[in-house]
């Protein structure tokens, strides 16, 4: 249960984040880090079963199909990692406090907590596919963690994605390969299965090489560690989370938890002793380039995950105990170093070396845990890190082969910490000796609260080096968990008398302190022997290269206009369709055509709808159009009717009715014509249409209607009504047996909606309300040519217009409600449901729209998103409900109230019906405001030969205004907001925003009266 | 089959409207093209039988495939809200011509 606990307390934390920060702003990392100590508390049994040998377990049954199990099982590997993950990140969270500005900080605390928890759930796991899934968590958060450093984090976010993801990819593949050989998604049995001896080495040596390269790309290592520098961009206290306890430490996990079965893979020894030095070389060799000490660092994370890479490739037991003991001890040290960097940044406001001042003087304790922190990062005694450098080079001194490569790997190692020791003596000299003596008035201060989280790590580390016996319990459960069936017995120290490992440290020492004394000269021969491409422009060529062949595939998809989309498609369609009739015909050929597939009705409307159609297509002018497509649609209706299907029937009619009102509001926006083309183009298009149709009427005729009804067709008409209590079939179908796919359906539609707010809130205002002058228009002659009499005016104006309108609807509302109502009940049994009621329903808001004087939108301004958000979310809590108490999503319960029978699809439909409220209310809110340009179309009529408008501007909202206000809710004007920005009195609750709004109008009005006065 | 040459009128219509460079008149395309998609559908229950496919009311020798017709008015729904949606998008500029393109502010 102590797993559980862990988990659960961290999974609470990531759900109250979001309040957490509402309340606390930046003081939100003490809540957090408090959490992550109380998840350590509930995880100290699983430590103590891990130390004992018997780790604790905990399953859940998950995807029974594929065998997948919530599994968890904390055993020596996961005990320790887990304990970096939250100790460390409790570290990180309270310095995140003097760190961050003020403000919320809602993104980052939420993605550090979701990253440790991701974190966790990765090395604790038992299940493969949780593995993976906790795996790509953890590279999103990075990504996001990354990218929310503003605009220039861009690039580097997206290369550590491309590269954090390609990992994934292998890692994927490499799971299924070991499911394959295995066959079980359970870690612990598939990396002690015996089915690897058996197995073809080949493939064992692809699936290792497979793991080893998702872990390199997530612990940086050579030829993938450019994501690492990169990931400079984030916040100080994200880079110190990132390098010391989460992503690259999850990809050395990853290592040591494969471990078992691919240690004595030829292929993986090799890769990663080799790419674990050159990147331990290389890391070592770019920081001392470096001269901004974030850089710095971050080469330097590089460099020591290389060292542990490649004891993780030895593979003994004494390599692995190193790579263990490293693992803590860079944690412990980077995160501190990490801060303090963050610290120095603080103080000095710049981090490069040589503009840093003398801080020696100033911030007597950050050096001095700079120095300690330092000093165990270049591994001199007494600190932990000498060590567990010392352990490494023993490690190393085992590498497999022949006799001189552990010889040649002690050497590489060795020649990289000198590298090691002399940029450790950059950052210290750098910051705190060399630079020019500091001005007063330049520095920063010194957050007590970030020195001492920053200094928490390096000194605890102080203690944890005459501690090793004690650390020995920790670090053996891990190692027996890397390499089962070893007990080793590490006897680490700190004095092991005159070995070779002690030479190479006194040589590194030595030659460190001749660097030392020649440090200027040194950090000018590196500054100078820089490459003259970095990672990060590899990486930037290789994109490019992929993207250029892209681009010509581009030129074909990107135009907007429809005509390149649809011709290619259709036409290809076409070509398989008749020739693969032709082919059927002249083959097997087609069943007969049943009887009486065709009735007189047939016959008529084929003909109507063929006048109807020409209409629409060569109709000049837009109102004949649509006059026409309305004639196709009612005549469509009543084809639908005469092939027996009533439910369709009303449902066509009512959406053909709401789509006609809709297209008469885009039309006032609109010119009044459409514009001509030459004969030629519009004879080409007509050639090709007509092709289409043919084929379209081909397929029709072979493919449909040589059959008996089906099999499926007899199963609903004769089963449905009694499964489902309802008489109605079609309708039974839609919210009980195929209710996802009505589900579905439901979303489209709220969707659109809301993409017609987010569309229209992403235009430019001059797009979405043109002036005149911007309105092209073809030549025409106006509606209506008015005098001077006060009959022809009367007709014009508004008010006495809408009398007759608003008496009728002041009758009709309640006759629609209550039809509405009923139409909503009785679908269940007869023609009707959720959605005909609902446009029945929405016709109150077509005639509230139509009947009021002046424009004004119809209900509250935020109403429509939420109704359509509503519904859609009470359709998804039936599903929930039917999941919970019936075993299926969506599955209907049944019951009876007041001698009534009801069903929790009911429920579904209510959501139905509020979402289509919601999509017509967007609709008529947005597309029926007046036509603000002085444009021809719409309501302008010509008085004595000039244009006026009857819309008057001082009373109407522009569509401008209505998108914000369905975002932000009521305004007193569009220039409150920006395109895509909140407005500046917009809070979260409806409280303080009401509080804010009152004071941000009396400001403007207050503003507007002075401006009158100063006039 | 005069149900086919309905579909052929209607696929004809459609995609000319389609091919135009007014998007309000590709919008009119879509919505004749969806009537031909759904006459489509629901000539796929055959339609020999014609009765309406309510229990109790229509003999079940008679009544008409009720599945195809639960996909139409899945794809009446769908129209409904793409229609509304490419109209919002046609009004942009009062100016239904696809040829030119708003600005939005983004670089592309």
């Amino acid at each position: 249960m102590s797993i559980v606990w862990t988990l659960g307390v961290l999974a609470v934390i990531v759900a109250l984040t979001p309040a957490i920060t509402a309340r606390l702003g930046r003081h939100s990392g003490w809540v957090l880090a408090a959490g992550y100590l109380a998840a350590t508390a509930t995880f100290l049994p699983a430590v103590k079963a891990a130390l004992d040998g018997a780790p604790l377990e905990w399953t859940r049954p998950w995807i029974p199909g594929l065998g997948v199990e919530l599994a968890f099982r904390a055993d020596g590997i996961g005990v320790v990692f887990t304990l970096i993950a939250l100790l460390v990140g409790a570290a990180v969270l309270a310095y995140s406090t003097g760190y961050l500005g003020a403000g919320r900080q809602l993104s980052f605390y939420w993605l550090m907590c979701t990253f440790t928890l991701a974190m966790t759930g990765l090395v604790l796991t038992d299940d493969l596919l949780v593995l993976f899934l906790c795996w790509e968590v953890t590279s999103l958060a990075s990504f996001l963690l990354i990218a929310r450093s503003g605009t220039t984090a861009e690039a580097p976010s997206m290369r550590t994605l491309l590269l954090t993801f390609l990992g994934g990819l292998t890692l994927l593949v490499a799971i299924a390969g070991i499911i394959v050989v295995t066959g079980t998604t359970r870690i612990s049995e598939a990396l002690t299965s015996a089915a690897w001896e058996g197995a073809d080495p080949a493939l064992v040596a692809t699936i290792a090489v497979l793991v080893a390269v998702a872990a390199m790309t997530k612990s940086a290592q050579f030829p993938f560690h450019s994501w690492l520098p990169d990931a400079m961009a984030a916040a100080t206290p994200v880079s110190a989370y990132l390098h010391a306890a989460a992503v690259v430490k999850a990809g050395v996990f990853l290592l040591i938890r494969f471990s078992p079965a691919f240690n004595d893979v030829p292929a993986w020894n090799g890769l990663l002793i080799v790419a674990g030095l050159v990147t331990t070389a290389l890391g070592g060799w770019f920081a001392l380039n470096q001269s901004d000490i974030k850089k710095l660092m971050a080469y330097s994370t590089v460099s020591q995950l290389g060292l542990i890479t490649a004891a993780i490739g030895v593979g003994t037991e004494m390599a692995m105990v190193a790579a263990v003991l490293h693992v803590i001890a860079h944690a412990l040290f980077k995160s501190g170093l990490f801060m303090m960097v963050g610290v120095i940044d603080h103080v000095a406001h710049t981090r490069e070396v040589g503009r840093i001042p003398r801080l020696i003087g100033r911030a007597p304790a950050s050096f001095a845990v700079v120095v300690v922190g330092c000093a165990s990062m270049a591994g001199v005694p007494p600190m932990l890190g000498f060590v567990s450098k010392e352990s490494v080079f023993t490690g190393l001194l085992d590498a497999p082969g022949a006799a001189w490569t552990g010889w040649a790997a002690l050497i590489a190692g060795a020649a990289a910490s000198i590298l090691t020791f002399a940029y450790c003596a950059k950052l210290v000299f750098g910051s705190f000796v060399d630079g020019d003596a500091p001005q007063d008035d330049e520095l920063g201060s010194q957050s007590p609260v970030m020195l001492v989280f920053a200094a928490l790590p390096i000194l605890a580390s102080v203690p944890l080096a005459f501690m090793l016996p004690q650390l020995e319990r920790l670090v053996v459960p891990a190692v027996t968990a890397a390499l089962p069936g070893t007990a080793p017995e590490p006897h680490l120290a700190l004095w092991h008398g005159l070995t070779p490992e002690l030479a190479a440290t006194t040589a590194i020492f030595a030659i460190g302190v001749v660097i030392i004394v020649a440090r200027r000269r040194v950090w000018r021969f590196f500054g100078r022997a820089v490459l003259p491409f970095d990672g990060a422009d590899v990486i930037n060529a290789i994109e490019s290269a992929f993207i250029r062949p892209a681009h010509a595939l581009f030129r074909f998809t990107a135009p907007v206009r429809a005509a390149r989309h649809v011709v290619p498609g259709l036409g290809l369609l076409a070509v398989v369709i008749l020739a693969g009739v032709a082919a059927i015909v002249q083959g097997p050929g087609l069943p007969p055509l049943q009887e009486g597939l065709n009735r007189p009705i047939d016959a008529v409307l084929l003909v109507l709808i063929t006048i109807a159609v020409a209409v629409a297509c060569l109709a000049q002018s837009r109102m004949t159009a649509i006059v026409a497509l309305s004639a196709v649609g009612i005549l469509a209706t009543v084809q639908i009717m005469s092939l027996g299907a009533p439910d369709v029937t009303l449902t066509q009619l009512l959406v053909e009715a709401m789509t006609i009102i809709i297209m008469m509001l885009v039309l006032q926006k609109l010119p009044r014509t459409f514009w001509k083309y030459p004969r030629r183009a519009q004879l080409k298009r007509g050639a090709f249409a007509l092709l289409i149709g043919v084929s379209m009427g081909v397929a029709t005729w072979a493919l449909v209607g040589r059959r008996e009804r089906s099999d499926l067709a007899m199963y609903y008409l004769e089963q449905a009504p009694e499964v489902s209590g309802g008489d109605n079939i079609v309708n039974t179908i839609l919210v009980e047996f195929r209710a996802l796919d009505t589900l579905g359906e439901l979303t489209v539609l709220g969707m659109a909606g809301i993409a017609i707010v987010a569309v229209m809130s992403s235009v430019r205002d001059r797009y979405i309300d043109p002036p005149a002058s911007d309105v092209p228009e073809v030549p025409r002659t106006p509606y209506v040519r008015l005098g001077h009499t006060a009959a022809q005016r009367a007709a014009f104006v508004a008010w006495p217009n809408v009398i007759p309108v608003q008496l009728t609807v002041r009758r009709l509302i309640p006759i629609l409600v209550i039809t509405s109502a009923i139409v909503f009940w009785r679908g269940h049994n007869e023609p009707g449901g959720g959605f005909i009621a609902a446009l029945i329903g929405s016709a109150v808001i077509g005639l509230l729209y139509m009947s009021t004087t002046t424009d004004r939108a119809i209900g509250p301004p935020q109403a429509p998103v939420g109704l359509i958000g509503g519904g859609v979310l009470i359709a998804v809590l039936t599903g929930g409900v039917g999941l919970i108490f019936a075993g299926s999503f969506l599955e209907p319960l049944h019951g009876y109230f007041l001698g009534e029978h009801f069903t929790t699809s009911m429920l579904f439909d209510v959501g139905v019906y509020i979402a289509v409220l919601g999509l017509i209310l967007i609709s008529f809110n947005l597309l029926g405001t007046s036509d603000s340009a002085f444009t021809p179309a719409g309501d302008d009529v010509l008085v004595e030969g000039t244009m006026i408008r009857d819309v008057d501007d001082e009373t109407t909202e522009s569509t401008r205004e209505r998108v914000d206000e369905m975002v932000y809710g009521e305004m007193s004007g569009p220039m409150d907001s920006v395109r895509g920005e909140r407005p500046s009195w917009w809070r979260r609750t409806p409280d303080q925003r009401k509080r804010r709004r009152r004071a941000h109008t009396a400001s403007m009005s207050r503003g507007r009266e002075s401006e009158g006065n100063g006039s | 089959m005069i149900l086919a040459v309905t579909v052929a009128v209607l696929v004809t219509g459609g995609v000319y409207l389609t091919l135009q460079r007014s998007m309000v008149r590709a919008v009119f395309g879509m919505t004749m093209i969806s009537h031909a998609a759904n006459f489509m559908l629901l000539a796929s229950g055959v339609s020999a039988w014609r009765g309406e496919p309510l229990n109790g009311r229509t003999d079940v020798t008679l009544a008409a495939d009720p599945l195809p017709q639960a996909f139409v008015l899945t794809a009446i729904v769908i129209t409904l809200a793409i229609t509304i949606f490419m109209l919002s998008t046609a009004v942009f500029g009062h100016d239904d011509d696809q040829y030119r393109l708003p600005e939005t502010g983004e670089e592309r």
